[in-house]
């Protein structure tokens, strides 16, 4: 072994540098590079979601412009006055059926019954037809409108074509492509001229419908008697809506134009998503959102007390041999692929609920019977058992993380297993449980398959008037509608577009969730014991 | 009870049997949870197991592993009902002179096997696992061994976490818009790859992280004093020592990967193709080919086409080797991590 | 300055030092001149600087995030080794370190002996091997453990492992070796026979080392340098310091009047 004697080399910089850098600085730059992958993705993530999908709303309000100037708005006008009696029509087919059904409970025959309600029927009938008018009178409107539209949209095409056309050279060719300018104010004049030709038929509805509630039939069972009278309440509420709508005609702008802000909220609030249809295209978020939310919370409803309750008992109670089984075996079932719980769904479960629901003393349950096997249920269960592993592994944690002292501290004050577990662990760990919670509720809002096989895909703000029934409606998701109508859609068309723009909501969305449960863990966390 | 209690007398038994109630509410929720996912299991294992296994030698349906899907035929001929695949039903007709006509009702994919799917599923794991850890380690490896905690790290890991609570069809949506059509890349692997790999990105980085904290500040102290640069470091006192824990932590990331459905519909997955990956012309059109997957399979024969004892078997079978592809790996996941975790105690 | 020692000339000259852990001051105006060839004692009541100060010799505190010298300087043959062309990586072989948790790698006996040799790219089987001899033999385990090169270091006793790492240490032949609290962690045996290696070593290497056992820096230092709330308090040979110290806070520590 030498005796270093002479200087030591500490001076020796035998370093390679390139650039400036050591070989040890350039190893460091590259993983930081590697290191700010996540960050760049995710700016990368919100830019192309919103280059593609930012022109939704030029697109969507030239789509809403075109409606106004077509005339298609005006149309939708008596339209509604037409669904309005339509709805009341519906009315008097449930009372009918209720009707029957009390008549035949009641000992008469299908005959009889039938007998007893001819003065009904022939009351129904008149009520139905006295729209006749309006709905004559509309779909002709309706047709006038729809050609403005359909030269509108030919024009386009040909603008279309005649713009590729020049830009490949082909000038003369592009000459030759007609397009013929549409002068929307004068092609919506027989629309305007038919407003007085609408107030005479709504004078006439109104009065049928008058003469109607003095003529109504007396109802056929006594038990009917109030729901007649307050059919009759609704009638007459319909008839001085009229004027209104008459109003709304007369005052219809048809060169009002479209704001933005207009277009922004017809996607945010609109309650129609309605695609590829001959009137209209309504790109609307609200069913898909509602639908989304309702599929959410029957999974957290069923997810929370499953999840956090087996945390609870696992980190609490079990022994530790049950741990060792149940943890990795829970965490086995977050592996299970969405696709297959999706299948199964539609394969077994959906016809099991659906039989359950049938089953005679379940029928309190709110929604049960259901005939439609795939709805917010099936996909709730099934998202619930997605969301359990999360829930049960990050509230476990949250549990875990308790200073043992606190426990210790309580029992040593007398307090039973359950006592402490419930006023101290409980609490302390609550933060945590909740920002597990909230972790798996973005675990849930994200998932498509499950809900694009097992939710129903019926596009439509399912009915809330039925209260907890509305568990058992088919709903469509915003994941779920992207996963369906992508394939189908043109590259660039505003219909791709809005596909795009519910992709970004989702983002937002889970990003928020996100968010927050980090702020509710972070703010309550306890000092690390 | 006496009139004088000791004061140790057990509780009144009244509020034991309170308590174990409540204990036993937490009992049942927590089996529950495990029957339910157990009954999922059982079923599709049960009912795939019919299609994936059979009685005769070699056990093993191979043909339905190891061949393409067909359409299946079904008709009555001779009095009795015959099932057939596309090939075998064309050849028959061509034989049978009076088969001509013959009435058949069909069903896509309902016969045949899956074998380009299992081709693509592996494939696309196998790319996307390989770019998300060689990104995700070296990811991992300087959050832990180079950064010090300030604000952009700080920045950095909460992308980390925000990356891993994206919606995965966001994913999809993300992957079609910048590689699909930006770059130009159509439905591709290499699409699907860079897809996938960035959405489990978050998963190996933590998983990652979590096997280099676990390895003791001494050694890379005993490295240092040795005169070891930070990257000597590195690759020699810390990586090795790591690496079977990101290598373990890592294999749940597959199992996410092969599990994904939504992220390659728009991005990688073909609903069918003749061909197997690896018959192509030229070698750059590996990487442009869209595949088959079996989880894209599982949905396209799970609704589009009918369901009925001849659909069954295939959508059971698909089920049933996905399933158990993922769970295997899944499980072989759980049980390494545990038995390193509890052996590398330093 | 109290009342310095330094008999042989000094290898290592602290001047001034002051010295930072964020706001935090662990370091104050330390004067220190360590000499070549002898062992210097550290000792202090816990918490007063002493594994600063050592760690400070190979800049093993420019690890730690807003740890740094804030005054005053530290030579080593009269060179800054804070100097911007000193390599910290040349300076770390120059300085070797022993740790007061023995912390060999998870790998043979052998391979932690050439892990200093191999980083410098040294390939040549022969030159490890007579290395590895030569260092086992240097840190007295060599006849211990010639048998089971081979096998996994993590196999041996605390207090051969702690020996591994000091011929781990002396196989890049450092000049300077600091050991911080070698023996805390190992029985009365284990650490007589570490006494007894540190005795054999200092003929050749300069030696620093940390202690909280008095009996320990009277029995093997030549030096004693006796800190107290990040200040030097005394700095003298070991003999003086334990029976005739010159301040009152040094007799108050070394004869155990003291927290
Ligand atoms: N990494 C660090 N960050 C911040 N402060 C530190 C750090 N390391 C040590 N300190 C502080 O510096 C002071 C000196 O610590 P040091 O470890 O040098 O004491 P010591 O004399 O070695 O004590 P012991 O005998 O217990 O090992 C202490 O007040 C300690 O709290
Ligand atoms: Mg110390």
């Amino acid at each position: 072994m030498p005796a270093p004697d002479s200087r030591p080399h500490l001076l020796a910089r035998r370093r390679l540098r390139f650039l400036g850098l050591t070989p040890d600085d350039a190893i460091r730059a590259f993983f930081g590079g590697n290191a700010v992958v996540a960050v760049i993705v995710l700016a990368l993530i919100s830019y192309f979601l919103v280059r593609e999908g930012a022109g939704f709303f030029g697109q969507n309000r030239r789509n809403l412009e075109v409606y106004r100037l077509a005339g298609l708005e005006f149309v939708d006008h008596l339209r509604a006055q037409e669904e309005g009696h339509t709805a009341l029509t519906r009315r008097l087919s449930e009372l009918r059926l209720q009707a029957f059904d009390r008549l035949s409970r009641g000992g008469a025959d299908a005959e009889a019954a039938e007998r007893a309600l001819v003065g009904f029927d022939a009351y129904a009938d008149r009520f139905g037809v006295a729209i006749d008018p309006l709905r004559a009178l509309g779909s002709e409107l309706g047709d006038v409108a729809t050609a403005i539209k359909t030269k509108f949209v030919v024009n386009e095409d040909r603008k279309e074509e005649r713009r590729q056309l020049s830009a490949e050279g082909r000038t003369a060719e592009a000459e030759r492509v007609e397009v013929m300018p549409i002068d929307f104010a004068a092609a919506v004049k027989p629309l305007l001229a038919a407003r007085d030709r609408h107030r005479e038929v709504n004078r006439a509805l109104a009065a049928e419908l008058t003469s109607l509630l003095v003529a109504a039939p007396a109802p056929p069972v006594p038990e009917l008697r109030e729901s007649l009278e307050r059919f009759g309440a609704e009638v007459r509420a319909y008839v001085s809506e009229l004027p209104a709508i008459e109003r709304r005609l007369e005052t219809w702008d048809q060169s009002r134009p479209v704001s933005l802000g207009e277009a922004l909220r017809a996607f945010l609030f609109g309650r129609q998503w309605l695609t590829a249809s001959f009137w209209q295209d309504w790109y609307g978020l609200l069913p898909l959102l509602t639908g989304s939310l309702l599929v959410a919370g029957v999974a957290l409803i069923l997810a929370v007390p499953l999840g956090v309750g087996a945390a609870i008992y696992v980190n609490q109670f079990a022994s530790t041999r049950e741990q060792r089984v149940v943890k990795p075996a829970i965490e086995f079932i977050s592996a299970f692929p969405s696709v297959v719980l999706g299948f199964f769904g539609i394969a077994v479960l959906g016809e099991f609920l659906r039989q359950v629901s049938h089953v005679p003393w379940l029928d309190w349950v709110p929604g049960f019977p259901f005939s439609e096997r795939l709805n917010v249920l099936t996909a709730g269960c099934l998202l619930a058992l997605i969301a359990v592993p999360t829930i049960f592994t990050l509230a476990e944690d949250a549990l875990n993380n308790v200073p043992r002292a606190l426990p210790e501290a309580s029992l040593a004050l007398g307090a039973s297993r359950l006592q402490t577990t419930l006023r101290i662990v409980f609490p302390a760990a609550l933060s945590g449980i909740i920002s597990a919670v909230l972790l798996g509720l973005g675990r849930v809002i994200g998932e498509t398959m499950v809900v694009l096989l097992c939710a129903g895909n019926r596009i439509a703000i399912p009915d809330f008037t039925q209260g907890l029934g509305v568990m058992v409606e088919p709903v469509h998701t915003m994941t779920g509608i992207i996963a369906q109508e992508m394939g189908e859609v043109v590259r660039g068309s505003i219909h791709y577009r809005a596909l795009f723009m519910v992709g970004l909501v989702l983002f937002l969305l889970s990003l928020g969730i996100n968010f927050l449960a980090q702020r509710i863990l972070r703010r309550y966390r306890l000092a690390p014991a | 009870m006496n009139a004088h209690p000791t004061p140790f007398a057990p509780r009144s038994r009244q509020r034991r049997l309170r308590e174990g109630l409540v204990i036993a509410i937490f009992r049942a929720a927590t089996y529950a949870v495990l029957l339910a996912g157990g009954g999922v299991f059982a079923d599709i294992l049960i009912k795939g197991s019919r299609t994936v296994f059979q009685a005769e030698a070699p056990f093993i349906n191979t043909t339905f592993l190891f061949s393409a899907p067909e359409s299946l035929h079904v008709f009555e001929w001779e009095g009795r009902r015959r099932e057939m695949g596309d090939r075998e039903f064309r050849a028959f007709r061509e034989r049978e002179p009076g088969a001509a006509d013959v009435r058949a009702e069909s069903f896509v994919y309902s016969a045949g096997g899956i074998w380009p799917c299992i081709a693509g599923t592996l494939l696309l794991v196998a790319g996307a696992m390989t770019l998300a850890l060689a990104v995700g380690v070296s990811s991992a490896v300087y959050l832990s061994e180079y950064a010090r905690d300030g604000r952009f790290i700080r920045f950095v890991r909460l992308a980390i976490l925000n990356l891993a609570g994206v919606p995965s069809i966001v994913f999809g949506l993300f992957g079609f818009g910048m590689f699909v059509i930006f770059f130009g890349w159509n439905v591709s692997l290499l699409a699907g790859w860079f897809t996938l790999a960035f959405m489990v990105l978050p998963v190996v980085i933590t998983a990652s992280e979590e096997a280099l904290k676990a390895v003791p500040q001494g050694l890379r102290a005993a490295a240092l004093a040795l005169g070891a640069t930070r990257w000597q470091t590195i690759r020699t006192a810390v990586l090795p020592y790591a690496l079977p824990g990101i290598l373990t932590s890592s294999i749940l990331g597959i199992a996410r990967v092969a599990g994904e459905t939504a992220p390659i519909m728009f991005t990688a997955a073909y609903v069918v193709r003749d061909r197997l990956p690896w018959e192509v012309e030229r070698a750059v059109d590996f990487l442009f080919q869209g595949v088959m997957a079996l989880p894209y399979h599982i949905y396209v024969v799970s609704s589009k086409i009918p369901q009925n004892e001849y659909t069954e078997r295939v959508q059971y079978g698909t089920a049933f080797v996905f399933l158990l592809l993922v769970a295997l790996v899944a499980a072989a996941s759980i049980l390494l991590r545990n038995r390193l975790r509890s052996r590398l105690r330093w | 300055m109290p009342k310095t020692a330094a008999s042989s000339s000094p290898i290592v000259e602290i001047r001034d030092l002051d010295f930072c852990y964020g706001p935090v001051q662990a370091l104050h105006a330390v004067n220190l001149a360590i000499p070549a060839r002898q062992v210097t004692a550290l000792i202090g009541p816990s918490g007063c600087g002493k594994s600063t100060l050592l760690r400070c010799l190979n800049r093993m505190n420019d690890l730690i995030e807003g740890a740094r010298v804030v005054r005053g300087s530290i030579r080593i043959h009269g060179i800054d080794i804070h100097a911007p062309e000193v390599d910290v990586i040349e300076l770390r072989k120059h300085v070797g370190m022993v740790f007061q948790k023995s912390n060999p790698f998870p790998k043979s006996i052998y391979e932690n002996i050439a892990y200093g040799l191999r980083l410098q790219g040294v390939r040549d089987r022969a030159r490890l091997d007579a290395v590895v001899e030569q260092s086992l033999r240097g840190a007295a385990l060599w006849d211990e453990v010639k048998d089971r090169l081979h096998q996994s270091a993590l196999g041996l006793s605390g207090g051969q492992q702690q020996r591994l790492c000091i011929a781990r240490t002396i196989a890049v032949e450092p000049e300077i070796i600091l050991m911080d609290e070698p023996c805390s962690a190992l029985d009365p045996v284990a650490t007589a026979k570490i006494e007894e290696l540190i005795q054999e070593l200092r003929a050749r290497y300069s030696i620093v080392i940390v202690t909280h056992n008095m009996q320990q820096a009277a029995r093997c230092s030549d030096q004693t340098a006796f800190f107290y709330l990040g200040r030097l308090i005394e700095h003298a040979p070991t003999r003086d310091i334990f029976t005739n110290p010159a301040n009152s806070q040094t007799e108050a520590y070394v004869s155990g009047r003291f927290g």
